[in-house]
């Protein structure tokens, strides 16, 4: 109400000048393809960085984990809980700890597409539309509240995460990589919101419930937080090239045979289970398995276990399925019913230890 | 019934498995009200139920001495799970609370020096209850019903009963199932009802039921479970439904066995065993002694030494009332008086009296009765408290058995001869009239046979002879299984007359025919049971004042039976009616009534052959007669086929263990791939799977088997952490380093990118495998690794996978079949003119 227009971009070199310095088409961007780091440098990164992050957020592990598991995967995070539990605290913490630009965006009713990626302006002395990019042209990006914008800037800015550009008056503008949104969302207090519609929650590659921290975590976070906001003394542990070059080795991740057989068995079981309205779709299944990769990265693995597979499944699948009506009203979650296709699903498709595998290769 | 009829109360939500709904769940049990009266009202319809039940042993076991002690067994543990179960303890800890209440009332009743401050268990309590039970199991073995409650028996009836009470009240409170407490009862109920010749009796019919009512009534009204309470429908219809159905059920259960021919008699099935009107009470011998007949082996040897010329008949009790169904010794228990020493006959005798002396060792032989040759005059050297009847002279005891006495028997009978007998003619007066009483119901083809039989003969004594003659005559046989096979063994005035039409029985049956028609007759008469005489040992014994004489023995086979006529002036004259039985008294037999008094040659065969195998004037039916085993001429393909056999069984027995060993030689015994398949693009060492197969089977073995939604690394995780594998960073460390190596092994050659990594290097899988196995081995019970070695449970199931193979596929068959024909059927109708 004070204010009309609340986009508070945080200081990035891109603010103010023309936008230019990026690639403006996908081609470049594959010429620069960063190194592939070797294990040990990875490990001490990913190391450093969650360090880094549990210093500040007291006794999520996890969601720090899986936070950076969704930067490395090049995917975007939505937090999704109550007030004050450290939802934007913690995509601050990662913002910093990481070297690079950072952008904020307070969404608001009144917030508009063009304020999301960036408006074409008349520079009356160059006698030219200048392009002057919003609040997405960052590395991190974090969407506060994001259910409380109309859902037409919601779908700019979700166009910009699946497309990793913006276009604006017929141009494309690359966006830069690492490129990873952390929305949150808040839970209650929905009225005059609007929640991201299921097409769209399907963007994000994981979604996180924060969920209380527990009792010593909590005491210590009071003692640690009276005097000064612990983010002060976060400074940033790796660079952006760094980061890049984790992508990349997350790429190289391999998967074999046995494990895409595992992710389709997962995705096609949530669509014939009879209590999900609505099931796993392939691009959820991609999402999956680019998280699996992250994840079995981070443990220091060049190859996908089925662990790593189980481990993001909730994550990454459990926002993007739709209960069915009966099983919502028996008291079902998303995710009890994913651990129960889990539990029941089988590892390999042939049983283990058979006879014929014996045979074939004697 | 009561578990089942809850249809009304709201069903619990089945999925369940969110933990809000745990935590609402909890919080409701713990508003819940407490267990109110449902403990104490519960344990004393357990102990009513209990103690009905087992008011029906009351003739397996003499007396009731035996029931204070098992009143206070079931009441002390009742107590104890009501009192736990008041104060709410876990159901677990309710039963155990109660399992240390009844070892600790049992020492207190049994083995109170042995135990500490007389009820906590010692090493020495255990050896005291062994002796108990070895008692116990003694006196089943050799005792018949009823028996003496001695300790050792009553000791195992107060265990059994006490169990049956944890029983019970664990299947009702935690467990929830009432009804089942029936089981437990009938089980308690069945003893009597096989054993006792009047079955279950009403007492303990109507006591054991309810009692049963009583519990199922206890679950139902006051049970706080809500899986027992039906929350509708107990209105009055209901009970006038439920009165209407038991009733009926009650009313079936009387009238349909009456109504099935042949369902009361015969041995099997015993129908009417089970049949709760059985009123009378006490020991009937001539139930079992067909029984012992039949018995293959001679159990409860008798030894005994007699002054008298030859081997005497051993008297143990006598059947005088042969009215009703069932014939038993009439105890006459008023009557009889204590003490063995001095025997008087009731009736005067008169003539010369033959003394004899005779030494009886009893051994394991256990009864009530002692017997004794006739007539006893005294007996000397018996422990306990004996007493005899002056009627009928038999010695019998209600504390103590025969089992273990040696005692010596004096007796003196009145010296019968054949000119003794002729002149005793005068009519019977000093004995009581029930000698003399027919009953109403004599089937018609007695008298009418007794009549024909003794038309010619004159005097009474002319009357038993012709009885003695007609029945000894080759129109009758002896025959153990002809009875059974007819459907009249047994005794009793229908079986009579049966008998009396096939001709073919024992001596139950013939010595109750001639005691029945000598009735008719109009002489006094009775059935006396006990042995005849016996086979000669071969050793002799030194009477005390007599000198030395033979030893003779009895045992189970010679049991016998025999018809004791009454002649004034004589007494009591037993008679031989049973061919190839026992010996034919001189004064009874033809010749001597002619005045010879040679004994005749059959007579002499008789006493030197054993029972069993005594000739029969009809070769006898069934197995009676011993096998002719002739001698294999040839006996080598009897060996090879045993051996063959042997060896056959023993493989059986060792192919599971066999299978295993191979497969896991196959698996681990792989030979490093060659250079040329090594090299080609896409091969992988198969060596890393099979070893996991391996260690899988081997966790299978173990009892740590693998689900298929596992994944390897969880599953090694879980085999890591479980007990069977020993504790990490310990003496086990070993294996749980190569679980891990052959874990990572498996998971980069299945997952990962191919065979970069580190090969032959790494020590062979069987070893690892080999630590694994020492590991588990070690860790675990002796139960389960004996499982492993010969049933592998990893073997078994695949056997039994493929054993279920070709029933799957025919599953599968017929199920297509069924979709196909469904298809096809749906399309037919889509063809038909739509009605409407």
């Amino acid at each position: 109400m004070e204010s009309k227009r609340q986009v508070s971009v945080e200081p990035t070199p891109l603010q103010g000048e023309a936008y230019s310095a990026l690639p403006r088409d996908g081609a470049a961007l594959n010429g620069h393809r960063p190194q592939v780091m070797d294990a040990e440098r990875f490990h001490d990164a990913s190391e450093r960085v969650l360090s880094s992050i549990n210093k500040v957020i007291d006794g999520k592990a996890d969601a720090a984990k899986l936070a950076l598991t969704v930067l490395l995967a090049q995917g975007h995070l939505l937090l999704e809980d109550v007030p004050g539990v450290g939802k934007t605290l913690l995509a601050k913490t990662l913002a910093r700890t990481v070297d690079c630009t950072v952008s904020r965006i307070q969404f608001t009713p009144d917030l508009l597409p063009s304020d999301v990626t960036g408006v074409s302006i008349y520079n009356q002395s160059s006698r030219q539309f200048e392009f002057r990019p919003g609040a997405v042209f960052a590395n991190i990006v974090i969407g506060d509240e994001i259910n409380r914008a109309s859902a037409k800037t919601q779908s700019a800015l979700l166009e910009c995460m699946e497309e990793h550009q913006v276009t604006v008056d017929g141009h494309s503008y690359q966006l830069g990589l690492p490129f990873m949104v952390v929305a949150t969302q808040n839970p209650i207090e929905m009225e005059g919101t609007y929640p991201l519609p299921e097409a769209q929650r399907d963007r994000f590659m994981a979604r996180i419930s924060m969920g209380y921290p527990d009792k010593d975590a909590e005491i210590e976070m009071l003692e640690t937080h009276q005097a000064f906001s612990p983010l002060a003394k976060v400074t940033p542990v790796v660079t952006a090239a760094d980061v890049a070059a984790m992508i990349a080795t997350v790429q190289e991740v391999h998967v074999s045979t046995a494990i895409k057989e595992y992710t389709v068995a997962i995705g096609r079981a949530t669509r014939d289970s009879a209590r999900l309205r609505l099931g796993a779709s392939p691009r959820s299944l991609l999402q999956l398995l680019r998280a699996a990769k992250a994840t079995a990265a981070l443990d220091g693995r060049d190859f996908v276990l089925p662990d790593d597979v189980v481990d993001v499944a909730e994550s990454v699948l459990a926002h993007r399925i739709i209960l069915d009506r009966k099983a919502a009203s028996s008291g079902d979650t998303p995710q009890s019913i994913l651990r129960g296709i889990l539990a029941a699903l089988p590892v390999a498709q042939e049983p283990p230890g058979a006879w014929r595998r014996d045979r074939h290769t004697a | 019934m009561t578990a089942t009829s809850h249809r009304g109360s709201p069903a619990p939500n089945p999925t369940s498995g969110t933990p809000a709904q745990g935590q609402s769940g909890g919080a409701s049990r713990q508003q819940a009200p407490g267990p109110g009266p449902y403990p104490w009202v519960m344990a004393g319809s357990i102990v009513v139920a209990v103690l009905g039940a087992a008011l029906s042993l009351n003739g397996v076991l003499r007396g009731w001495a035996w029931f204070m002690p098992l009143i206070t067994t079931v009441v002390v543990v009742a107590l104890t799970l009501a009192v736990l179960r008041a104060l709410r303890a876990q159901p677990l800890l309710a039963t155990l609370g109660s399992f240390a209440t009844l070892a600790g009332i049992l020492s207190f009743t049994f083995c109170r020096q042995e135990s500490l401050a007389g009820f906590i268990p010692t090493a020495g309590t255990f050896t005291a209850v062994g002796r108990l039970i070895k008692r116990a199991a003694e006196t089943v073995v050799s005792e018949s019903a009823p028996v003496a409650p001695n300790a050792g028996i009553v000791f195992v009836m107060c265990a059994c009963l006490g169990l049956l009470v944890i029983l019970i009240d664990a299947l009702a409170v935690p467990l929830a199932m009432p009804a089942a407490s029936g089981i437990g009862l009938l089980a308690v109920m069945v003893v009597p009802a096989t054993i006792k010749p009047q079955s279950v009796g009403i007492a303990g019919f109507v006591g054991a039921a309810v009692g049963y009512l009583l519990i199922l009534g206890c679950s139902h009204w006051f049970a706080p479970d809500a899986r027992l309470q039906s929350g509708s429908g107990r209105g009055a219809g209901q009970f006038r439904r439920s009165l209407v159905t038991g009733g009926l059920a009650l009313a079936l259960t009387m009238v349909v066995p009456l109504a099935i021919p042949g369902f009361e008699t015969g041995t099997f099935p015993q129908g009417s065993r089970l049949s709760p009107w059985g009123t009378s009470n006490g020991l009937n011998p001539m139930i079992t002694l067909g029984n012992s007949l039949r018995s293959p082996t001679g159990s409860g040897r008798i030894t005994y030494a007699t002054s008298a010329d030859g081997p005497v008949y051993l008297r143990s009790v006598t059947i005088d009332h042969f009215d009703g169904e069932t014939w038993a010794p009439d105890d006459r228990a008023a009557e009889r008086r204590v003490g063995a020493d001095r025997i008087e006959t009731g009736y005067s005798v008169q003539g010369e009296v033959v003394n004899t002396v005779t030494s009886i060792n009893a051994g394991l032989f256990t009864s009530p009765y002692l017997p004794a040759p006739f007539a006893p005059a005294s007996v000397n050297g018996l422990n306990g408290r004996w007493t005899w009847d002056p009627a009928t002279l038999s010695i019998m005891s209600t504390e103590t058995s025969t089992r273990a006495q040696r005692y010596v028997v004096f007796s003196a009978a009145p010296k019968v001869t054949a000119q003794s007998l002729s002149q005793a003619t005068a009519a019977p007066e000093g004995i009581p009239e029930d000698f003399l009483r027919i009953p109403g119901n004599l089937p018609d083809i007695v008298r009418q046979t007794a009549d024909s039989v003794t038309a010619s003969a004159g005097s009474n004594y002319g009357k038993a002879l012709a009885l003695q003659k007609y029945l000894r005559s080759g129109e009758f046989t002896y025959s153990l299984q002809a009875p059974v096979q007819n459907g009249y063994d047994g005794n009793g005035l229908s079986v009579l007359a049966d008998f009396l039409a096939v001709k073919s029985g024992y001596c139950v049956h013939f010595s109750s025919a001639m005691a029945v028609m000598a009735r008719a007759e109009g002489i006094p008469s009775r059935i006396a049971v006990g042995y005849a005489p016996g086979r000669l040992t071969g050793e002799s014994v030194a009477l005390v004042g007599q000198g030395s004489f033979p030893e003779y023995e009895v045992d189970a086979r010679d049991a016998h039976a025999w018809p004791e006529l009454y002649f004034e002036g004589l007494g009591w004259v037993p008679f031989e009616p049973t061919p190839s039985r026992g010996v034919v008294p001189e004064y009874a037999t033809e010749s001597s009534a002619s005045g010879n008094l040679s004994t005749n040659a059959d007579e002499k065969e008789v006493l030197t052959t054993p029972a069993t195998a005594a000739p029969a004037p009809v070769p006898l039916p069934g197995g009676d007669t011993p096998e002719a085993g002739s001698p294999s001429a040839n006996p080598l393909p009897t060996i090879a086929a045993a051996a063959a056999g042997v060896l056959l069984l023993m493989g059986f027995l060792w192919s599971p263990r066999l299978s295993r060993a191979v497969l896991r030689r196959r698996r681990l015994n792989q030979k490093p791939p060659d250079d040329a398949n090594a090299t080609l693009p896409g091969s992988k060492d198969p060596a890393p799977e099979l070893a996991w197969a391996e260690l899988q089977d081997l966790a299978t073995d173990y009892g740590l088997p693998s689900t298929p939604s596992e994944t390897p690394r969880h599953f090694s995780a879980r085999l890591r952490a479980s007990a069977a594998l020993g504790e990490a960073g310990g003496l086990d460390d070993a294996a749980h380093v190569a679980v891990a190596a052959l874990t990572s092994d498996f998971e980069r050659q299945r997952y990962g990118r191919g065979a970069t990594g580190a090969q032959g290097a790494a020590p062979p899988a069987a070893s690892r495998i080999a630590v694994v196995r020492e590991s588990l081995r070690n860790n675990t019970r002796w139960l389960v690794r004996f499982r492993a070695d010969w049933l592998p449970p990893s073997m078994m199931h695949r056997w039994v996978r493929a054993l279920g193979a070709p029933f799957r596929a025919i599953g599968k068959l017929g199920k297509s079949v069924g979709w196909t024909l469904a298809r096809w059927w749906r399309s037919l109708r889509g063809l038909l003119p739509q009605r409407r």
